[in-house]
């Protein structure tokens, strides 16, 4: 490939980095700018105040803790979650079944992320389904909704799609010749899934818990939605800082911190997993 | 109120009468435009300014009125944004509490409405406060009530914010999510007096903090509408409004004034500098209509609150009651912070309530 061939293949993606990266400039040039409250402007002077102040509030990290924490835990359910139904769709030899878990993989993606979680509210309310059930056994009914399982519970089933369907090429990837080999070799099915499935579906895996962690991190609806108003995520806090209080130099700072956390934890991924586990290690 | 199609007409003449002008004069009008957005709440809210106050100004001048849901806060940059870069806004008239629209007057966003001629005689609320001119002018006065479920309250209605914390009512109670409508009053519940706001909040946020331990739901007007219907809570501080649009569709909802008090506020309307000449015309005739006696009287009515215009009669099921205050002394019965007060504060106020209750 003639270099530049190579340049011009890279240009749609270097524009949409350099778009990401004048945006990025733009909040931290906002970030470095307290509110006046008496004209509900930007301060003209440049001060890092904002950042002092949002490191210093113990609510900053209780609730980046609970994102993060969140994150963590709605990646692990929903890999546990997506491995069974990507590996079920791709070595399913029913052409009705794989059909069938397509259109369950697709069909939530028409639905957007907060008519889903309203959905919730109705099934898991107090007069709602589950409750009808469950008292329906002679059970006194509970309080389902408007705590932090609830909200990790509506982000899995949100996330799930995203993962399977990130795992399906990677398992799409291992021929079935590789189970059976491990098969012929002694190897149990929970021995091959565990020592030669997980591990070269490595890239796939890798990529899944990637995008689901991001996304999760940053994520609004849900938590404000089945959370109940208490068991908000970061993005709930920058949402505040820009427009309940219309502090932009704060909402800035916050967006900031998040992506700089979220950055980080993603590079260290990848540092320990290494680029080559996504599938872009040289052919050589 | 219900409105009735005798109601409508009479509104909708009216405005016509309102607007009515001699025919040299009409000749003068400018071009009327295709449409006048207003950002309006949901709900019964905007059931009632639909009815209230736009209907009878298309049945008045012929312009079409779209009301646009889009969030107060949420609208509010937007229209900084256009101010800013010169650009027309994206709504002609911010149906706006009067806190929001100061902090936007402050900004030098709105246009100035000294010059609207049914201004003369309203009552003294109307007036911003704290500010040179007419940028917003209130349109009516509504109070934060304790809304509660009879069948959770078989000895009679709470006589006191308390009720809040009381352990019986865990997990079963809300606010609003940012604490409006309950910061004043957090402080007199919490053993303070209202001559410590602004300067000693910590009452209120002591009494928050207990209040924290009782697992509050947090949200917005249409979540305590929800929450009422479906069983979730039994006591909530929100808008009269809201209790009543509940009780409205059939849920088994009331509201008082405990003896703490209720904080009291007013909503305005307000138009944003940079439309063309025409429509800044007409976005000020819109506001013009609803300060008049027949429209203040059919919208405030739908809300069930006390309008601007002086000497209405309450609604028949608001008569005497004290979330309905008419006279200066049912105004001193209730906490009411001057708006200047709360545009200082507010964000302070806002910072502590999520501290709290997020940490």
């Amino acid at each position: 490939m003639k270099r530049t061939t190579g340049w011009l293949l890279l240009t749609p993606a270097l524009a949409l980095t350099g778009i990401l990266l004048i945006g990025l400039g733009w909040m931290l040039e906002l970030s470095l700018h307290t509110l006046n409250i008496a004209t509900y402007r930007l301060n003209p002077e440049y001060t890092v105040e904002n950042y002092a102040t949002i490191l210093s509030r113990p609510v900053t990290w209780t609730v980046m803790a609970r994102t993060l924490g969140g994150a963590a835990l709605v990646t692990l359910a929903t890999l546990i979650l997506a491995i069974p139904y990507a590996y079920l769709l791709v070595r399913t030899p029913s052409a009705f079944t794989r059909k069938a878990l397509l259109i369950a993989l697709f069909l939530p993606f028409f639905i957007g992320q907060v008519v889903r979680a309203y959905g919730w509210l109705i099934i898991l309310g107090r007069e709602g389904l589950a409750n009808d059930i469950i008292t329906g056994l002679g059970l006194p009914p509970q309080d389902l909704l408007f705590n932090y399982g609830t909200v990790v519970f509506g982000l899995v089933q949100y996330m799930l799609p995203f993962a399977v369907l990130l795992l399906v090429p990677a398992l799409s990837a291992i021929p079935e010749d590789v189970e059976r080999a491990s098969e012929g070799l002694g190897a149990g099915w929970p021995q091959t899934f565990w020592f030669v499935l997980i591990p070269m579906a490595g890239p796939g895996l890798i990529g899944a818990s990637v995008v689901v962690f991001t996304l999760t991190v940053t994520d609004f609806a849900m938590p404000e939605i089945l959370g109940g108003g208490t068991q908000d995520f970061f993005a709930s806090l920058i949402y505040d800082a820009f427009f309940q209080i219309s502090n932009a130099g704060l909402g800035a700072a916050l967006a900031l911190l998040l992506t700089a956390v979220g950055s980080l934890i993603v590079a260290v991924i990848f540092a320990l997993a290494g680029t080559g586990t996504l599938g872009f290690r040289s052919a050589r | 109120m219900k409105l009735t199609r005798r109601t409508l007409l009479r509104t909708t003449a009216a405005g016509a009468g309102v607007l009515a002008m001699p025919a040299v004069l009409r000749a003068q009008e400018p071009e009327k435009p295709s449409e006048i957005i207003v950002r309006a709440w949901g709900g019964a809210w905007g059931d009632a300014l639909k009815a209230g106050v736009a209907d009878p100004f298309t049945a008045a001048t012929g312009i079409p009125v779209r009301l646009d849901f889009t969030e107060d806060n949420e609208i509010k940059p937007k229209i900084w944004a256009a101010v800013d870069q010169g650009r027309v806004p994206p709504i002609h008239v911010n149906w706006d509490t009067s806190t929001n629209a100061t902090i936007s007057a402050l900004r030098g966003a709105c246009v100035d409405l000294s010059d609207l001629s049914n201004l003369e005689g309203l009552l003294p609320l109307h007036k911003p406060v704290g500010l040179e001119g007419y940028p917003l002018v209130n349109t009516y006065a509504y109070v934060y009530v304790c809304a509660y479920r009879p069948e959770a309250f078989p000895d009679g209605a709470p006589d006191s914010w308390s009720v809040l914390i009381d352990e019986k009512f865990k997990g079963r109670i809300a606010l609003y999510d940012d604490g409006i409508g309950f910061n004043p009053i957090a402080v007199i519940a919490g053993g303070g007096t209202f001559d410590d706001i602004p300067g000693n909040m910590e009452p209120g946020y002591e009494f928050y903090r207990k209040l924290k331990a009782n697992e509050p739901l947090l949200g917005e007007d249409p979540d305590f509408t929800s929450w009422f219907q479906n069983g979730e809570i039994d006591v909530a501080c929100t808008i009269s409004v809201n209790a009543r649009a509940a009780r409205t569709s059939g849920i088994n909802v009331e509201w008082t004034v405990p003896k703490e008090g209720c904080k009291v506020d007013t909503d305005g309307l307000w138009i944003p500098k940079g439309l063309p000449a025409n429509e800044e015309y007409w976005a000020k005739e819109f506001i013009n209509l609803a300060l008049t006696e027949d429209v203040q009287k059919n919208w405030c009515g739908q809300l069930g609150l006390p309008p601007v215009f002086p000497g209405i009669e309450p609604p028949a099921d608001l008569v005497g009651d004290p979330s309905y205050p008419t006279s200066p002394e049912d105004f001193a019965a209730l906490v009411s912070v001057p708006t200047p007060i709360l545009v200082e504060n507010q964000p302070l106020w806002f910072a502590k309530f999520s501290e709290i209750f997020q940490g």
